[in-house]
């Protein structure tokens, strides 16, 4: 009688707390999101996307150099972490599959994954913004894209590893070499799930500031030069946020708006991936 | 019956990497167009036997071939002999089905377009004719274009069948086909299985001894890495000259 009294005090208690850390985590979320919605909504739009920056204070003007500039170093990032990656990641789980040389790569990777953002930029800044003397899209694209390949890398292992092995003995089988076992067969396979680590990670470095910080700089002009200092979204708000003017206020709130838009739908689009890999 | 010896094991010897002895001085003869059959209690060696006569242990480092297997009177196991070419002599079909994740034309197209078949109107003549030939055309032909994997389990196992076969094989490896199979689906690959070494060499393993008796007309019978005796299938059920293969045929042990 006493254990089981006690027993349900015990099991109340527990469920109180795991509930209020849940909430607890919750309302900060909410609380976040709601607050961009509402703010970043009402601040936006068409000049937004259509206009450059007017000079400081002016009232007006767009992010149109932020958007653009935020676009061309994720594609560039993904077109430079994604190769590297998914390679990676084949030679991991395939060629080199079970060796000491592996599973440190794999193990060094599980430690870039954490590794924080800022660190990544400052070393890029001191390997080639410092050596050039010129801050540049090019380094921050690069910046982005050391942070994607050991996600990409990890869960491109991970995603082929569960590809059973009786699927690559038969291609072999059949008298296929090794690529094209791995192109034509296990690829096929994995598909759907290098496809979700790969936006996920896309969707990780597109909230990035620090790294581009010392990187990619900024620029209050428009600009699609690659080897100049190229705007991006998040080091815009993050200026504009600590600014002294209402209309930059306004644009940041904007701005952080349409990031987490863009940030949610590359997620969902994993999401839904995942699910109907699954389903099938 | 003519009888032509399709594959020769001479004095073959395995082990598995960490030195481990899996078969020991196995030699037997496998005759063209006849099933043959291997038999014998869990890890005695009639799969790693079977994986050796295309070469599957190649697959995985510090695995060790000893002595021949010779196939049209050259030496499988030596180390000049072209793996990929190899193995689309000798296909092979595995316990549980193996269908790509590609459609069910593609599954078939995949051997032949290895072998540099790329003609649409070729390709899709030999698809046809190989689902034909493993029995799976009345139920594939209206969905060639669906996926592999919306077949049945047994349906799996006879388009695995027919990518093996697509290719023309002269020998066909089954490894246990039919262990991962219901009755009836079971009945159907024995079937084709029978029908199928009018044209092509058949070994199969399995544990399975009626299955062995069924459709075999040679059978091995191996223990411990040993092959103990070898014979018409007829013999090794009715009158065994080994008293190990008594025992265990009669359930004695196994």
């Amino acid at each position: 009688m006493n254990i089981q009294k006690r027993r349900k005090i015990e099991s109340f208690l527990a469920l109180s707390f795991s509930t209020a850390a849940a909430l607890f985590g919750l309302f900060w979320l909410i609380f976040i999101l709601s607050d961009v919605v509402i703010h970043g909504a009402a601040a936006l739009n068409l000049d937004l996307f259509t206009k450059d920056p007017v000079p400081p204070g002016a009232e007006g003007g767009g992010l149109r150099n932020a958007f653009v500039g935020q676009l061309l170093i994720t594609f560039f990032a993904t077109l430079i972490g994604v190769p590297v990656g998914v390679l990676g990641g084949t030679f991991i789980a395939e060629y080199a599959r079970g060796t000491k040389f592996a599973r440190i790569i794999s193990i060094l990777s599980d430690i870039m994954v954490s590794v924080p953002s800022i660190v990544i930029g400052t070393f890029i800044y001191a390997v080639l913004v410092k050596p050039t003397g010129q801050f540049s899209g090019w380094a921050g694209a690069i910046a982005l894209a050391v942070i994607m390949i050991p996600v990409v890398l990890r869960t491109t292992e991970d995603m082929l590893s569960l590809v059973p092995w009786t699927l690559r003995e038969a291609a072999f089988a059949l008298g296929a070499p090794y690529y094209k076992v791995i192109v034509q067969v296990v690829y096929r396979g994995a598909a759907t799930g290098i496809l979700t680590g790969i936006l996920l990670s896309m969707a990780r470095v597109a909230g990035e500031t620090a790294p581009l910080l010392f990187t990619s700089f900024n620029n209050a002009f428009f600009s699609t030069n690659m080897n100049q200092p190229v705007a991006s979204l998040t080091v815009t708000i993050f200026n504009y946020a600590m600014g002294p003017y209402e209309t930059w206020h306004q644009q940041a709130w904007a701005a952080s708006f349409v990031i987490t838009i863009f940030i949610l739908i590359i997620t969902i689009l994993g999401r839904l991936l995942i699910k109907w890999r699954y389903k099938k | 019956m003519t009888t032509t010896i399709e594959l020769e094991v001479k004095g073959l010897n395995f082990y598995y990497s960490g030195k481990t002895q899996a078969l020991k001085n196995i030699n037997l003869p496998i005759y063209s167009r006849q099933v043959t059959a291997l038999i014998g209690p869990s890890g005695c060696g009639k799969t790693t036997l079977l994986r050796c006569f295309n070469r599957m242990h190649d697959l995985y480092p510090g695995n060790m071939y000893e002595g021949e297997i010779l196939h049209e009177g050259r030496n499988i196991l030596s180390n000049e002999n072209d793996l990929i070419r190899l193995r689309s002599r000798i296909g092979m079909v595995f316990q549980k089905p193996t269908p790509f994740p590609m459609t069910i034309f593609d599954n078939i197209a995949y051997g032949l377009k290895l072998k540099g078949i790329k003609k649409r109107a070729e390709l899709a003549e030999r698809v046809e004719k190989a689902l034909k030939h493993a029995a799976l055309w009345n139920e594939a032909k209206d969905k060639l274009n669906a996926s592999a994997y919306d077949l049945s389990g047994g349906q799996q196992q006879r388009l695995v069948i027919a990518r093996a076969l697509a290719v023309e094989p002269d020998v066909l490896l089954f490894d246990e086909p039919t262990s991962a199979l219901d009755p009836i689906s079971t009945g159907k690959i024995e079937e084709l299985i029978m029908h199928l070494k009018n044209e092509v060499t058949i070994i199969i393993v399995t544990h399975n001894m009626q299955q062995a008796a069924r459709i075999s007309d040679m059978t091995g019978f191996m223990m411990l890495g040993d092959l103990v005796e070898f014979d018409h299938t007829q013999k090794i059920f009715t009158a065994p000259s080994e008293k190990l293969t008594e025992d265990y045929i009669t359930g004695r042990f196994g």
